[in-house]
């Protein structure tokens, strides 16, 4: 007796994830499609994906380093800024490709079915690839300078997960408001820009005024950058309790960002 | 096996509607804002202008091994069906119910990425469509077999004409072990000979007990595939029964043809109060009367003799008129087209009158015809013609063959009749 497939208005919704792990091979096959089709069509591929982000952290380097002198305590600024960066560039992409994940491939999903979490859980693949050749360069980098990385660095791969699963919540709101409201996407750059100023990357946290140190530090993404200078520069960094607030607050930003896109993925088609 | 156990599909009280904010403007911007609102938020109430019903109370049932043709028109509902059916959407009322595995092809070359080779797209599209990568290396060989394009495969799919691309597309999907099979309209793709091999394909597929659900607007690919059909019209399902009353009944719908208004016996028509085809404003045919070559009015002709049609019309405005006289087949098959400008002079049919047309040898086969009659504009530096007023479905009439040809005669459907002459010498 073969399985019967009922076809009906479904109201229940959940985080999708166990339709998913039936899938897997094709989330795999997507994520290697845009990685392949990223790296093939360019005949320095990979040479690209390293000379992009080091020639933005020279300019950042002479501009923040050389002529406004940023107080680094005592650490080199390429990488000072470099370790903070290769977190920001992974939330700040990921949160773009998730976001447009629905409407980039609107041509797929009004043809063919399968479950749509799929398509930002492969961009999010893609861009963790991305990033573990960045994290190759920034070990490079951080020997240069004289940091040889020891055992700690593999903390980055905890919190290089976090960047990219807390991105991919909000990523999934951003995706699902998109289905409804266009306008969110020409607003993204500008926001990204704005939280790539609140966080501490170009500069030390410790310009931010005390009182205003416990709203700076629940941003998610603090953590995330001070505790990869702490792995790879070994920078002091205190644990308070903001630290406990903005995993949680992740934590619910993640499983609300399933929730919403699997009730809005469903309409996704009908309001293209 | 219980009769639960018969049906491949069954569809029950399906209905799709969408939402379109846009349609009442006096609310503005911030109307239609409210409108996308409520369609997350259901408790802020519901305007039913806001929805439209694309599809509407569905219900039909296919058999294993059966092949359904769904045929209608532009925004008949057609693709709205197969996207619910293949999951792309759902439905707003009813439900469906598929057994087995479905495959759908709503559009050929679903997935393909351009700068992946074709083997890459072959397994990309593969498991798109839900199979596993074992699966597809099993039948990878007889996929580009039966595509044709072995020595290209390690190209990348952007180098590819685009028939090689449609042909590499549908092999994929067509060789899918799926027991349901949706299919929108990929009988288009291909040549002749590439169209002929596909068709075989999904006829050998259900003769294996496999379903396929074909929707086309191909008349000949239905009346040749399909064993039953659905016409959709405006979301609703306005006939279903075998392939060939489907097509034939999707002509007559498209011709406003009704047979059951047709009067046998009648010889003239009044068409002034007559639906037109078109909506030109203008009503200048008033009416249509059929007659033997004595004069004499009649709705039975036999072929090779002369037919008279009289057209009526009234208010005529047109400097250079033509009357056109359209046969139909009882499958609204356009089979003779009989035009006023063929005689190569111009016309005056200036105010009011009466047109006589005068076939000299009506040269159809036997069966029961309808006559369409159009007038209009013939002019312009490229003598061109612009209907004024049409009006399908004027006349009907009967052909005897009254044996002009001999032996087993010819149909209504199978074109002009000629006489010949036939004759055999030995090879030399």
């Amino acid at each position: 007796m073969t399985e019967v497939r009922v076809i009906e208005n479904q109201r229940h919704f959940g985080f999708g994830l166990l339709e998913v792990s039936r899938r897997l091979e094709l989330l795999w096959m997507l994520a290697q499609r845009q990685i392949a089709s990223r790296y093939r069509q360019m005949l320095l591929g990979v040479v690209w994906a390293a000379l992009e982000p080091l020639g933005q952290l020279l300019m950042l380097t002479l501009v923040f380093g050389f002529l406004l002198k940023v107080d680094t305590a005592g650490y080199p600024y390429p990488l000072f800024a470099f370790a903070g960066l290769t977190g920001w560039w992974l939330f700040s992409r990921n949160l773009m490709a998730v976001a447009g994940s629905l409407q980039d491939n609107m041509s797929l999903i009004s043809k063919v079915y399968f479950p749509r979490l799929i398509l930002p859980l492969a961009a999010s693949v893609k861009e963790l690839f991305d990033i573990a050749v960045m994290v190759g360069l920034l070990l490079i980098v951080s020997a240069i300078y004289g940091y040889l990385p020891d055992f700690k660095v593999v903390v980055l791969v905890p919190l290089l997960l976090s960047a990219g699963l807390l991105s991919l919540g909000i990523g999934l709101w951003l995706a699902s408001l998109m289905v409804r409201f266009r306008d969110i996407r020409p607003m993204l750059g500008l926001i990204l820009q704005a939280g790539m100023y609140a966080t501490p990357i170009l500069y030390s946290p410790s310009l931010v005024p005390e009182r205003f140190q416990f709203a700076y530090q629940l941003n998610p993404m603090y953590w995330v950058i001070e505790l990869s200078r702490w792995a790879l520069l070994d920078k002091p960094v205190v644990i308070a309790a903001p630290f406990y607030w903005s995993l949680g607050v992740s934590a619910m930003i993640l499983a609300s960002g399933l929730l919403v896109f699997s009730a809005t993925e469903k309409i996704a088609v009908d309001v293209q | 096996m219980s009769s639960n156990s018969e049906f491949s599909v069954r569809v029950e009280g399906l209905g799709k509607r969408y939402l379109i904010p846009h349609r009442h403007k006096t609310a503005g911007r911030m109307g239609e804002i409210a409108a996308h609102l409520r369609e997350f938020f259901p408790f802020m109430g519901r305007d039913e202008r806001d929805f439209f019903w694309a599809l509407r109370d569905l219900s039909f049932e296919v058999k294993p091994g059966e092949i359904l043709g769904i045929i209608g028109r532009n925004g008949s509902g057609k693709s709205t069906l197969l996207k619910i059916l293949s999951g792309v959407t759902q439905p707003t009322t009813g439900r469906a119910r598929l057994r087995g595995r479905v495959g759908s092809l709503l559009e050929v070359g679903t997935g393909f990425h351009p700068d992946l080779t074709g083997r890459e797209n072959v397994y990309m599209s593969g498991v798109l469509l839900g199979l596993k990568r074992q699966e597809i290396a099993a039948k990878f060989d007889e996929i580009v077999d039966f595509s044709g394009i072995e020595q290209f495969i390690d190209v990348p799919v952007k180098r590819y004409s685009s028939g090689m691309y449609v042909r590499l597309a549908y092999s994929v999907a067509s060789l899918l072990r799926a027991d349901v099979l949706i299919l929108d309209e990929v009988m288009a793709v291909g040549d002749a000979t590439f169209r002929e091999k596909s068709q075989r394909n999904i006829e050998k597929l259900a003769s294996d007990g496999k379903t396929i659900l074909f929707v086309s607007h191909n008349e000949r690919a239905i009346r040749n595939l399909c064993h039953t059909g659905v016409i959709l019209q405006e979301g609703e399902s306005v006939f279903q029964g075998t392939a060939d009353d489907a097509v034939t009944k999707y002509r007559q719908l498209l011709h406003q043809y009704d047979i059951s208004d047709v009067k046998e016996e009648a010889t003239r028509w009044d068409l002034a109060e007559a639906p037109r085809h078109h909506a030109s404003g203008h009503r200048v045919i008033s009416w249509i009367s059929l007659h033997s070559a004595d004069g004499n009015e009649t709705n039975l002709f036999r072929t090779g003799e002369p037919m008279m049609v009289r057209i009526g019309f009234k208010n005529s405005k047109v400097d250079k008129p033509y009357f056109s006289v359209i046969i139909h087949n009882e499958f609204a098959e356009a089979v003779a087209t009989v035009n006023s400008t063929h005689t190569g002079k111009p016309l005056t049919a200036k105010t009011d009158g009466v047109i006589e047309c005068l076939i000299e040898d009506l040269r159809l086969g036997e069966g029961s015809y309808y006559l369409m009659v159009d007038f209009g504009f013939y002019g312009g530096n490229r003598l061109t013609t612009t209907s004024y007023d049409c009006i399908a479905n004027a006349a009907t009439f009967r052909v005897d063959l009254n044996g002009y040809v001999a032996g087993n005669g010819l149909d209504s459907f199978e074109g002009a009749v000629h006489r010949s002459r036939w004759a055999v010498s030995p090879l030399v």
